[in-house]
């Protein structure tokens, strides 16, 4: 198992610079860590690149300049696969992240192909379908789903790996309060079991009542509110 | 140059006609020459000779399977009784390489267009405009369906799966996952996409006006006709075997 180095974040960026070739948005120099155990949440307008810190962080793209490290390890030395051992990244179109049969079978995924037992992957995928209020759907088609359901069911398929740090873009998309409500209580009880969470959202009154830090995303940088 | 999207079609038809009909190595990398020149003068777009590379490994594979199931010629290489590679194979891998190649790069020729001015060349071709509309929507569409495509494929591993660790069975289960959120995701956008056009009233009149306008100036005669020209002097040459 891998273990963030001493006095430094699960997550961390050190001097991260990034653009997307041809276009003139661009991050700079952006220093930040990310405890386990911590709930920190990224606001900011629109295009200011929340959702690319998000993948930064989550190795999805390296950075041009500086390092992002998981687990104390650099990010373009570690595969995606080594990287979702360790993180679960809830997409912001869940759409794209839902590529099984049934709802069921998509919960059970990753459990099917990291080798667990039938008996194992039944229960987990029991629990996390009543925990998201997902049981009645178990059979149904994953791109049928509202989009409230779609983000549940994302949630759940992360989740049902164990992650030890969540990085969620947009996850009270779609969601009613009741569910929303549901979603905070368990990401609290998340963050209670030592996962650190990550949060990109423009909801701000989730945001107020949930999250620990909040940094705010302008001009390129990452800011404490 | 800006060419007209016409002149620009008419270029790549000529070609990958070509590409299609001439069965000789040597005329086919003529052609190929005269695309790459092509793409390099009136697009400067490079990005295609990184694709190419790739095909490298798969020029090898269709010579040998060419070799193994159509031996033809010299035998160039045996691994005991099984002949591997034959100089026929070899002949027929570089052939069906040398079309790939002709047809990609020759396409990249129109990427300096937009899907609207191809769509506008086509009406004033007399194409119906519904048919004219759904060849834009296609070359929009296909791009998001292979960025779809790496989308799900990040959101596999991210699961906490090493594809490149998992044995060669269970691999391809896995690529078999990557097919259908992206033919779902082509019928529900399909859905989406008409109901959006019958919103706003597509086909409602028989008659468009557009205010994009195109006129064919003095170099795209010119063009068109060195294109349609290079069609038929390869085309002679290879039919009169001239060459």
């Amino acid at each position: 198992m891998m273990v963030p180095l001493a006095n430094s974040g699960f997550l961390e960026l050190i001097e991260v610079a990034f653009s997307y070739p041809g276009n003139e948005f661009s991050l700079q120099g952006i220093n930040q860590h990310f405890q386990q155990g911590e709930f920190t949440a990224i606001i900011g307008a629109n295009g200011t690149g929340k959702t690319t810190l998000g993948k930064l962080l989550a190795g999805i793209i390296k950075p041009e300049q500086g390092q992002v490290l998981i687990a104390g390890r650099d990010s373009r030395e570690i595969s995606l696969g080594q990287v979702g051992k360790l993180i679960g990244y809830l997409f912001q179109q869940p759409d794209r992240q839902l590529f099984t049969p049934t709802v069921r079978e998509e919960i059970g995924f990753a459990l099917e192909f990291n080798g667990s037992s039938p008996e194992v992957i039944k229960k987990k995928v029991n629990d996390m379908l009543d925990i998201f209020s997902l049981a009645d759907l178990a059979g149904a088609a994953p791109y049928q789903l509202s989009a409230g359901e779609k983000q549940r069911l994302a949630l759940a398929a992360l989740l049902v790996n164990q992650p030890q740090f969540l990085i969620l873009d947009e996850p009270t998309t779609g969601l009613d309060p009741v569910r929303k409500q549901k979603l905070a209580e368990v990401l609290k009880e998340l963050q209670g079991k030592g996962i650190g969470l990550v949060v990109i959202s423009h909801d701000l009154s989730f945001i107020r009542s949930n999250a620990d830090r909040v940094l705010v995303m302008a001009g390129g940088g990452l800011i404490a509110a | 140059m800006q060419l007209d999207p016409r002149t620009k079609l008419i270029m790549v038809f000529s070609l990958s006609t070509l590409a299609v009909f001439v069965q000789d190595n040597r005329l086919l990398l003529l052609v190929l020459i005269v695309s790459v020149l092509l793409v390099a003068y009136f697009t400067a777009d490079f990005r295609f000779v990184k694709k190419a590379r790739k095909f490298i490994i798969l020029f090898l594979g269709i010579a040998i399977i060419q070799s193994i199931f159509a031996p033809e010629g010299e035998v160039l290489f045996k691994l005991g009784d099984l002949t591997l590679l034959t100089a026929g194979g070899l002949q027929k891998g570089i052939r069906v390489i040398l079309r790939m190649l002709i047809i990609i790069v020759s396409a990249v020729i129109m990427t300096g267009s937009s899907a609207r001015e191809i769509v506008q060349g086509l009406i004033r071709w007399k194409v119906p405009f519904e048919i004219a509309f759904m060849v834009s929507l296609a070359t929009r569409f296909l791009p998001i369906l292979g960025e779809e495509a790496r989308d799900v494929y990040i959101a596999i591993q991210l699961r906490g799966i090493e594809p490149e660790k998992l044995p060669l069975k269970q691999r391809i289960k896995l690529y078999s996952y990557l097919l259908m959120p992206v033919l779902t995701g082509v019928i529900v956008k399909a859905r989406e996409l008409s109901t959006s056009m019958e919103m706003r009233a597509f086909r409602a009149y028989p008659r468009r006006t557009s205010y994009l306008r195109l006129e064919f100036k003095q170099q795209d005669y010119i063009v068109i006709i060195l294109s349609l020209s290079f069609l038929m002097v390869i085309l002679l040459l290879y039919l009169l075997n001239i060459w």
